[in-house]
């Protein structure tokens, strides 16, 4: 690809240097065969229960609604009761919908700015309380970071059991996924926790049933 | 011996002394209560490790595969066979980008390479933003644990700092410093222009990068500046996409004693569209650092199975008692006591190998199973065999000495009874230094049995 630089002969030497302490070394060890690990017990019905119930032990807050016309009007309510006047959304189209006044392609400091975030996410796992957003499905990067409260739509059909169920779904064409687990904190201060740092102090888990 | 004069001056210190004990204390609960939420620890422990074994042993194949997959998704990747080619790498990316403003989030590898310094010469100041790094920064402070870098300052101490430094009204609220210190880096986060990560996971099939972090800054310097660095030792790769499940029940478990930490980032190259979100460059830099020399046998191998946890601190009766700082190595407790001397040689850490009781608790709470005793004592031999000269040589006779009275049980007791008619005290200042020595018994317990102690009624036999 490249012509032979310094750079190159570093690698080669890290590399070569690898081998030779490797070979070096008396007899490899064999390898025990990797058995997968237990899934946890699965029971698809309480699924949504077991995410509600993480999403309070990490201390998220969550909001169940059926359709997208109780869904608006419960985002609206939520956005009131934070206070948010300025809100940063992300380029969904189901947010778009249910928010048509957010606001979109911000720059830094707008985005600074805004008092909340609404984005959608693509996975939830009901064994830790975890949203999983996806940079190839949606621009929801910084909307979900920035602002002081994010606001999360998830499909309570996208719900799965485990991290390892996730983690198999996911869609590395995404050059950017993104796990979020409870609001942002930090015991850095005589391990007092203190939540709301760098990120937002207030999730949101908006639940959409699936049907009218 | 600067060791002994550290640890004697942090033994000394009351404040410190009940901050570790607290932070050591609360670690250990939180992690057992997090422990049994795992579906099956043990088996989690196995797994991880011999993911580990298996890449280390073709680490060669795995690196290889994990720069080709991170290149073809956009990435850069840089090789530093030490850390002063580090320094040059990062500092040179930031020299042709103009950068003014960095920020960094929490990694121990740019610790290990002293990346500020050597980015302070090029006139360039990084901004920590990890809460416990900067308060340290801020106080021109070095970490004193893995994970809770500023574990060793107290609620007044960073009161006082911020108030001197940032100049707000002084407050021992912890969630009012919180707050003083997100506004003063929301403002540098804004006018960012590089951002320095470290790596945790390094995922080969993918070429995918994972951060873990509860306070959103990694999140903020990965995604808001143009470009980002992430620095990764090379032992950090790991095989397969699905294998991150494990590491990931595993490391916050171990080390906040969390089921998961607040954030994941998983970082696959850079955006695929200009109007994407996040940098437009991603440099990985890979480092080497005497890690490599690691490989050579399976004792010292192992210790690059580590991920970084901080759980062997805040076991150890030691770092319980001296904390971070007296170590005088970037990676403090037990797994700095092995880590080090390997990366900068044992001549040069040789204190460290002995910075230990050898009492295990380590190797029983190590997520991926390293027996730190085990390459503690090979590193003490190692020590030894690098030391020459004549305490050398009086050791060796006297330990030779040793083992031929205690194989010899009738040599044995006479000994014993010619030191017991002279009051002897062996000549062990090092050892009687820290510990007592108990004087000698009248009759020894041969004799006693002897006299009649085996006659005696056995309280345990059957009526």
């Amino acid at each position: 690809m490249t012509s032979p630089t310094f750079a190159d002969a570093a690698r080669d030497q890290i590399l070569g240097s690898i081998r030779a302490h490797l070979a070096a070394s008396a007899s490899p060890a064999p390898v025990p065969p990797v058995p997968r690990p237990l899934s946890p017990p699965d029971g698809a019905s309480n699924l949504l229960d077991r995410f509600t119930s993480q999403l309070e032990a990490v201390g998220a807050q969550w909001t169940l609604v059926r359709g997208e016309v109780e869904a608006a009007r419960a985002l609206r309510r939520i956005l009131a009761d934070a206070g948010a006047k300025r809100v940063a959304g992300s380029d969904a189209t189901l947010v778009a919908r249910l928010l048509p006044e957010r606001l979109t392609d911000l720059s830094r400091d707008e985005l600074f700015s805004c008092d909340a975030g609404v984005t959608t996410a693509q996975w939830g796992i009901a064994e830790t309380g975890t949203l999983v957003l996806e940079s190839a499905r949606e621009r929801s990067r910084l909307a979900s970071l920035v602002p002081p409260v994010h606001v999360a739509l998830l499909s309570t059909g996208a719900i799965v059991a485990s991290l390892g169920d996730a983690l198999a779904r996911l869609d590395v064409a995404s050059h950017a996924i993104t796990l979020i687990t409870g609001p942002s904190r930090t015991s850095d201060i005589e391990l007092t926790l203190v939540v709301g740092v760098h990120g937002p102090q207030t999730v949101h888990v908006l639940l959409l049933e699936e049907g009218e | 011996m600067t060791f002994e004069a550290d640890a004697r001056a942090a033994l000394s210190d009351v404040q410190l002394r009940g901050a570790l004990r607290q932070a050591a204390t609360l670690f250990a609960e939180k992690r057992r209560a997090a422990m049994a939420t795992a579906p099956d620890w043990e088996g989690a422990r196995d797994r991880a490790r011999a993911i580990k074994d298996e890449t280390l042993l073709h680490l060669d194949r795995y690196l290889a595969q994990f720069t080709a997959n991170a290149e073809r998704a956009g990435a850069r990747t840089h090789w530093a066979r030490d850390a002063a080619e580090a320094c040059e790498i990062i500092g040179r990316i930031a020299d042709q980008r103009g950068a003014r403003t960095i920020v960094k989030s929490k990694s121990m590898a740019t610790e290990e390479i002293d990346l500020n310094t050597a980015l302070a010469r090029r006139g360039i100041e990084p901004i920590e933003t990890d809460l416990g790094e900067y308060i340290i920064q801020l106080a021109g402070e070095t970490p004193s644990h893995i994970v809770a870098p500023a574990i060793h300052k107290t609620r007044g101490q960073i009161a006082a700092l911020f108030a001197e430094k940032l100049g707000i009204a002084p407050s021992d609220d912890a969630a009012a410093l919180t707050a003083a210190a997100r506004q003063a880096l929301r403002r540098r986060f804004a006018e960012a222009d590089l951002g320095i990560s470290g790596v945790n996971f390094a995922v080969a099939e993918t070429g995918t990068i994972l951060i873990l972090e509860n306070e959103g800054n990694a999140r903020l310097t990965t995604s808001l500046p143009h470009t980002h660095i992430a620095l990764m030792g090379i032992e950090k790769v790991i095989p397969r996409f699905a294998d991150l499940e494990v590491f990931l029940q595993l490391l916050p478990r171990s080390g906040t004693g969390q089921v998961l930490t607040a954030y994941q980032s998983l970082l696959t190259g850079v955006k695929r569209h200009p109007d994407d979100e996040g940098p437009d460059e991603l440099h990985i830099v890979l480092l080497d650092n005497g890690r490599s020399r690691m490989l050579r046998a399976p004792v010292t191998r192992q210790s690059l199975a580590c991920i970084r946890c901080g759980a062997c601190l805040n076991v150890c009766p030691v770092y319980r008692q001296i904390g971070g700082h007296a170590y005088g190595s970037v990676y403090p407790g037990p797994i700095g006591a092995i880590l080090t001397p390997q990366l900068i040689g044992i001549e040069r850490a040789a204190h460290l190998p002995y910075a230990s009781s050898l009492c295990g608790a380590c190797r029983d709470v190590c997520p991926v199973k390293i027996d730190i005793p085990a390459v503690l004592l090979h590193l003490r031999a190692e020590a030894i065999a690098q030391r020459a000269g004549t305490s050398r040589f009086f050791e060796r006779r006297a330990f030779r000495a040793y083992a031929a009275v205690m194989a010899r049980p009738r040599l044995y007791e006479w000994v014993m009874r010619v030191a017991r008619a002279l009051h002897f005290t062996p000549p062990l200042r090092a050892w009687t230094k820290w510990r007592d020595l108990r004087p000698l018994a009248p009759r020894s317990f041969r004799e006693e049995w002897r006299a009649g102690l085996g006659r005696e009624t056995d309280p345990w036999s059957p009526l």
